[in-house]
């Protein structure tokens, strides 16, 4: 079938045109530069395996630091001799606490924000609990990992 | 070639003559608060001290997270000057800020950001906020135990800022935590990005003004006491102006070098008793009064929402004062302006002091 006339003219046509390529193009650039710009993220780690002879030993009411992917881990043993590992990071801004053993407090100084020895937020900003991990203990290597995770160690 | 044939052999290509025009049909108003319009040019001359300053010290810095901090003891220790040069960019950069809030408050309470001047207002508000973010950015160039921590509750502030919260994070921190490729981007930013904006903003900033002509507040509209030629009377005093705040400058830098602290360690607790820039400390003051907790709700995202729609509302503040766009007093509005102004001198001190 022929159509008589047009819908759209010739001059809208090739705007259209002119217009969507355009579109098109600047969107593909844009989306490529995005890509590129945003950061491929890593991922905070499961667990983190670290050795007996370092942590186990330290005086009771007292911390140790370990490396949580980039952040802050605190191994913890607590006056009566258990012991605990928790992330040493804040949940009110993420700054690093520290831990006052005249107080039995963890600290956080940007904001000053506390928790008690549990890791509860109990003064300050900080609007939840420190995380605790698990751990556990095989042979020379203790596995710190979080909550709830099954930690399956490639056999050596 | 001596000057006058410099000059006719421009002449003879290029037409002046309406430039020539135009410096002569610039005037300014004179009037009680006529005193205020001087802030700009203020902040604008101490923009080019950044400038040259960031330039130099450019060839030296290492963005590089392993040397950075390393890189800027050599800089202040080893290079002729370089301590000189570092204090300056530090100086300069300070007394910049302090000078865009004044002229932004300023501007604020004699309102001159109403119809039809609102683009000149809004371009304003963005410089303002990029220079907050040149500090920020510059300031990591430290890589030291307190930029550490400041730009990590920056970025994690940023990130409790619902749905496009946690995107503006890891894009602003290069990836989870803020690492050395935070440092790269941060970098990256104060010295490409933020300085192409920044000119791009300032010019049509000053193109506006010079477009709309300078503004004059409305009380003032009937007690003008004359006009004044730009070229060369407000100009000699702008000179004089600042060559005063270059000599305030070089003193402080000269007589007050910054500290340098300890290399940033992701896993060692902040220094006892941190706290930001001073222009960040009226954030800092709000963050701190909000509890963790309200009504079952997160405490700090409501606060970041707050602070959001309060810095929204200030930008957007041309288009809400109907009032002084018709031409009428809003006594309303110098009030808001007030009290914004009171916030945040309030705030520092707070925060200073506490």
């Amino acid at each position: 079938m022929k159509i008589l006339y047009s819908l759209v003219t010739r001059r809208t046509f090739l705007n259209t045109l002119f217009c969507g390529w355009l579109i098109a193009f600047l969107s593909g650039c844009v989306y490529a530069l995005l890509k590129f710009a945003f950061p491929t993220l890593g991922k905070e780690p499961d667990f983190v395996v670290l050795n007996v002879k370092d942590f186990l030993d330290i005086p009771p009411n007292s911390v140790k630091p370990f490396a949580w992917g980039g952040k802050l881990g605190l191994f913890f043993k607590k006056e009566d001799g258990s012991n605990y590992a928790l992330k040493g990071v804040c949940t009110h801004m993420e700054c690093n606490v520290m831990y006052k053993p005249e107080e039995k407090k963890f600290y956080c100084p940007c904001h000053k924000g506390w928790f008690d020895e549990n890791g509860k937020n109990i003064a300050g900003p900080p609007p939840k609990p420190l995380e605790f991990f698990d751990i556990k203990i095989e042979g020379e290597k203790l596995i710190v990992s979080k909550k709830g995770i099954k930690v399956e160690l490639p056999k050596a | 070639m001596n000057c006058r044939k410099l000059k006719s052999w421009f002449e003879e290509r290029y037409d002046i003559e309406p430039f020539r025009r135009f410096l002569k049909s610039k005037f300014v108003p004179e009037h009680k608060y006529d005193i205020w319009y001087y802030t700009g040019g203020i902040a604008m001359f101490l923009f080019v001290i950044q400038f040259v300053t960031g330039i130099v010290l450019s060839f030296y810095y290492v963005p590089f997270h392993e040397v950075a901090h390393k890189s800027i003891i050599d800089i202040v220790t080893k290079l002729n000057m370089g301590w000189f040069f570092r204090s300056l960019h530090h100086w300069g950069a300070q007394l910049s800020i302090l000078t865009l809030f004044v002229h932004a408050f300023s501007t604020l309470i004699l309102k001159s950001y109403r119809k039809p001047r609102e683009l000149v207002w809004i371009t304003g508000t963005i410089l303002l906020g990029i220079s907050i973010f040149f500090g920020l950015s510059g300031y990591l160039m430290l890589w030291d135990e307190r930029a550490f921590a400041a730009v990590r509750v920056a970025t994690g502030g940023v990130g409790n800022l619902p749905i496009i919260g946690n995107f503006i994070k890891f894009f602003l921190r290069g990836g989870i935590d803020v690492t050395g490729e935070t440092l790269t981007r941060f970098y990256a930013f104060h010295v490409s990005l933020l300085p192409l904006i920044t000119l791009v903003l300032v010019g049509i900033h000053l193109l506006l003004v010079q477009y709309h002509g300078i503004s004059v507040p409305l009380s003032q509209e009937n007690e003008i006491r004359g006009y004044k030629p730009f070229f060369p009377n407000v100009l000699y005093k702008d000179l004089m102006l600042w060559l005063m705040v270059f000599g305030i400058v070089v003193t402080v830098a000269a007589l007050s070098p910054p500290e340098i602290g300890k290399k940033a360690d992701p896993l060692a607790p902040p220094p006892e008793n941190i706290k930001p820039e001073w222009y960040f400390l009226f954030l800092f003051q709000t963050l701190k009064f909000f509890p963790g907790e309200i009504m079952g709700l997160n405490g700090e995202m409501i606060a970041i929402i707050l602070i959001s729609f309060a810095i929204l509302f200030f930008v957007l503040i041309p288009f809400f004062d109907k009032k002084s766009n018709r031409g009428e007093r809003s006594t309303l509005f110098t009030w808001i302006g007030v009290l914004y102004t009171l916030y945040f001198v309030i705030m520092t001190i707070i925060g200073f002091l506490s």
